[in-house]
């Protein structure tokens, strides 16, 4: 087609893992790199996180979410990086094979320019993730005003400078679900309590302390709401205790008032895009499957950040952000090799998620693991056959674990290898 | 006491702009009288039209005989047509009648034989090997469907809001947020004269109840309690685009006494719907969803469809037919007082019906009040309305087209649906008025992320378009306002600073 733009590298998304891509593909030689952003200004997800406790590993220092997307800005500024802002991708080819190479094209929308098709020699996936809505969760009863995700109400209440609700009820322990019942409380709204399903707290244990203890905010384990009461605004809701069969107890229901039930029940990669370029999805994380450059199913298509896997601190997706980017300027300068065999890297004892699931030998790697239920006390981590092993003093499954691999490792392992198996093991 | 301000003078009346009274005002339109629709919701479809199945029924269900075994296959027809002229959405999909074992094959024998008394075409019995042919995710149990290649999948919404839109279009007044409250008579009680309201009264020669759930009592003000409308309670689950296409046509359980039971539907926009369950209550207005009432649903759907994956569920959600005690509609004109007209009991297939009713409603008041009502053909009628036009089914050349002559249509605003600010705007330029209007009109909020990332997008674009402030945006009307304040007002009342 005529009216087609061409680019080196294009990244999708301006969040903390589009912006570092960028960066580092600019640092690696790439000549054109452009993010493409669908808000008016980059920053994505961390414009609205006006709270501290960003950077801590990559600054030294606490930062808000806009003073650590700053930082990170003032690189992409410093290292020529483009930003088409008010641009959305909204659909994505399956990528076919150019001059030998394949190149990915995607089409884009702006209100100036209308609809334009991208091609580029290499795309880095960077759009995160979204929340998971109070429609998968059946709930029973009405469905009034007043039922958001943690994320909306924190836009609404941060960007907009509006009140979701006056007397909030949380549903989830996920972090953002716990900053917003600080949020709330901080801007004069009650906050009666967090209730979680589960048995284990789903966020950082910080922000238990930071969030709900220091304000008073009692939560509760093992608990969930299962009822919306109200016809116009919520008016409460009912609560159930779970018992250790993972049912609700009968008879524990207990009616609580309120008019707004935020929800932090967990994040859903974004994966629409990928999805339409045909890209293979890991069921483990609901992400792209990735090998160690961050390179997904379809060899000129990379990834980073919670488009991949939902990562539990910002520096780790600028980190991985980073390898994405740089890779992916390799691809487009046609040098990106090193790849000496193909492992999988699979789940061993009580492992949840792991990032990246491919190991081809071709660079050092960090491993990303979740556990899938809490270990309070000593226990092992550990990389089969014999490739890492380290004790660890617990493991939470809101807090990510790494695993720090050097390519020899993997390409050293005997040619009948063919899994790595990493698990966390009780001592 | 009753005001004696009067808000609006008309020929004919029509009590509910769900989509039986949206197709009697839409055939009302073709004449020169003057016609208004009184609707106490704040969007269009709000009741039972609102949560169905959105199934175009074949017509072979009811028992020969019976007002809905003559209305829906003739609406059934009279849709094939309908859809292309008022723009909206239609899937011709089929049917099946699913049968477990021969005493369920022996009532599609039943339904069979009553197709052909209601002269419904191509109806054909399947064996459970052929279908699954067809559809390969049925389940194995199956032994035997009844397959109507007429049965169809509409968008609901879409529909209902087309005919009321057209209607208006050829001059039908609309009021919403406007619940009839009493009736008005001549002053010796033979002749109806209009319609009290929430608003105020509104004059009439003829009104034409088309109350849905509410029709008993409305037909009740009348002096006619013949019928009685026994509220039924449906509840469904709806699922994630994506696994949409695991069948394609409409799929039917057997019936029992609980109702058409379970079925699953690939619908007009691709999503997989499951429903409904059937209970009886006295309550009108509870359109709860219950723990006990989705696990049937669920139960109940991978009885034709197993595997279902309930992690791709997007909502759930419950509605209200208006089932009449009798089994049947109840569409007659009263001969006291004159002028009133009955369109009650519109439940399933009363979607179907809905077009074939509304021709019959309005050609019986034309044999029967002449007096009342002259009905001159309107000869500036337009038969033909377009929906906003959807960026989503659009080709990448007329999406370019507009995106270049207006910013708004650059502006993507769901992105699970792919839907632009201009169909949102253009949505409260016809109408919406609530963030659930909007949705109805052009589907922001109906996708995976169920409105996570449109929703504080569509309040502010309707507070601009208002010229209200965004506290004053509702999520459904009423008190069901989005947003509770500002920020730090909470602490500027304690006096903090």
């Amino acid at each position: 087609m005529n009216d087609t733009r061409f680019v080196d590298v294009a990244i999708i998304g301006a969040g903390p893992a589009g912006v570092a891509a960028g960066v580092a593909a600019r640092r690696e030689g790439a000549a054109d790199v452009v993010i493409f952003e669908r808000d008016w200004e980059p920053g994505g997800i961390l414009q609205q996180c006006i709270h501290p406790g960003f950077g801590l590993h990559t600054f030294g220092e606490e930062l808000t979410g806009p003073e650590y997307m700053h930082r990170y800005l003032e690189r992409a500024r410093e290292a020529g990086v483009r930003f088409d802002l008010n641009t959305m991708v909204f659909q994505m080819d399956r990528p076919v094979p150019g001059d030998g190479m394949k190149s990915a094209g995607f089409w884009t929308m702006n209100p100036e320019r209308g609809v334009e098709r991208v091609e580029a020699k290499a795309v880095v996936l960077a759009m995160g993730c979204r929340e998971r809505p109070a429609g998968a969760l059946a709930l029973a009863g009405s469905r009034p005003a007043g039922v958001y995700t943690a994320g909306t109400a924190q836009r609404f209440v941060n960007m907009e400078g509006m009140m979701p609700g006056r007397r909030a009820v949380i549903m989830g322990t996920g972090d953002i679900g716990l900053i917003m019942a600080r949020r709330m409380m901080l801007e004069g709204a009650e906050v009666t309590a967090v209730f979680e399903i589960m048995p284990w707290v789903s966020g950082l244990r910080r922000n238990i302390a930071q969030c709900l203890d220091d304000f008073g905010i009692p939560y509760y384990l093992n608990h969930s709401v299962c009822e919306l009461h109200g016809r116009d605004r919520l008016e409460g809701v009912s609560v159930v205790e779970i018992g250790e069969d993972r049912r609700p107890v009968p008879g524990s229901e207990k009616l609580i008032g309120c008019d707004t039930l935020l929800l932090a029940v967990g994040l859903i990669p974004e994966n629409e895009l990928s999805r339409m370029a045909g890209i293979e999805i890991e069921p483990m994380t609901n992400g792209p499957r990735v090998n160690e450059f961050m390179q997904t199913s379809e060899e000129c298509v990379f990834a980073a950040g919670n488009v991949v896997v939902v990562y539990d601190l910002v520096d780790f997706v600028s980190m991985e952000g980073e390898r994405a980017g740089a890779y992916a300027a390799r691809y487009a300068a046609g040098a990106l090799s090193g790849r000496k065999r193909e492992l999988r890297v699979v789940p061993g004892n009580n492992i949840r998620v792991i990032s990246p699931q491919i190991l081809t030998g071709g660079d050092d790697v960090t491993i990303y693991l979740r556990v899938g239920v809490p270990v309070e006390g000593p226990c092992r981590l550990y990389a089969e056959p014999g490739i890492f092993s380290r004790n660890l003093r617990y493991a939470r499954p809101g807090e990510m674990n790494e695993i720090k691999v050097k390519a020899e490792a993997i390409s050293s392992l005997p040619p009948d290898v063919t899994e790595i198996t990493v698990g966390v093991e009780e001592l | 006491m009753r005001r004696p301000v009067v808000c609006g003078d008309y020929d004919v009346i029509v009590v509910g702009a769900g989509i039986t009274g949206g197709t009697i005002a839409r055939e009302l339109s073709k004449y020169t009288l003057k016609a208004a629709v009184m609707e106490r919701a704040s969007d269009i479809p709000f009741g039972s039209s609102r949560a169905n199945s959105s199934m175009i029924h074949g017509g072979f269900d009811d028992k020969p005989g019976t007002l809905k075994a003559r209305f829906c296959p003739a609406g059934n027809k009279m849709y094939k047509v309908l859809h292309e002229e008022l723009d909206f959405k239609y899937r011709a999909c089929g049917s099946y009648v699913c049968a477990i074992g021969p005493d369920e094959e022996r009532h599609l024998e039943m339904l069979l034989g009553y197709g052909h008394k209601n002269g419904v075409q191509g109806l054909e019995i399947i064996s459970g090997n052929a279908l699954r042919e067809k559809e390969p995710r049925t389940s194995p149990e199956i032994t035997a469907a009844l397959w109507s290649p007429t049965a169809a999948i509409v968008n609901n919404f879409e529909a209902s809001i087309a005919f009321i839109d057209n209607a208006r279009q050829n001059g039908v007044d609309l009021f919403m947020e406007t619940e009839v409250t009493g009736l008005l008579f001549s002053e010796d009680g033979s002749h109806i004269r209009g319609v009290s309201t929430s608003r105020g009264d509104f004059t009439s020669r003829v009104v034409i109840n088309a109350a849905g759930v509410n029709a008993d009592l409305i037909s009740r003000m009348a002096g006619d309690d013949s019928f009685v409308i026994q509220p039924t309670r449906g509840e469904y689950f709806i699922f994630d685009r994506n696994i949409g296409g695991m069948i394609d046509a409409f799929f039917f359980s057997c019936p029992s006494d609980k109702g058409k039971g379970v079925t699953v539907t690939h619908t007009a926009d691709d999503n997989l719907l499951i429903g409904p369950t059937s209970v009886v209550q006295t309550d009108r207005e509870n359109r709860n969803t219950t723990r006990p009432g989705l696990e049937e649903v669920f139960e109940g759907a991978a009885r034709l469809v197993p595997n279902i994956p309930r992690n791709m569920a997007i909502t759930t959600f419950s509605g209200v037919r208006a089932n009449s005690v009798s089994g049947d509609f109840h569409i007659y004109p009263l001969d006291k007082p004159r002028g009133f007209f009955n369109a009650a009991g519109i439940k399933s297939p009363g979607f179907t019906s809905a077009p074939a009713i509304a021709s019959f409603a309005v050609e019986t008041i034309k044999e029967t009040m002449p007096d009342l009502v002259k009905f001159e053909p309107d000869p500036k009628f337009v038969p033909e309305r377009r929906h906003i036009p959807r960026f989503a089914d659009m080709t990448m050349d007329e999406r370019k087209r507009l995106a270049a002559g207006d910013p708004k249509w650059g502006q993507i605003v769901c992105r699970c649906e792919s839907v632009t600010e201009a169909q949102v705007v253009e949505a409260i330029q016809r109408g919406a008025r609530t963030v659930a209007g909007v949705k109805l009109w052009v589907r922001p909020g109906t996708g995976r992320c169920q409105g996570g990332f449109c929703a504080p997008r569509v309040v502010e674009i309707l507070a601009r378009e208002l010229g209200v402030s965004p506290l004053e945006i509702t999520r459904h009307g009423g008190d069901s306002r989005m947003l509770t304040g500002r920020t730090k007002d909470p602490l500027k009342a304690e006096g903090r600073p």
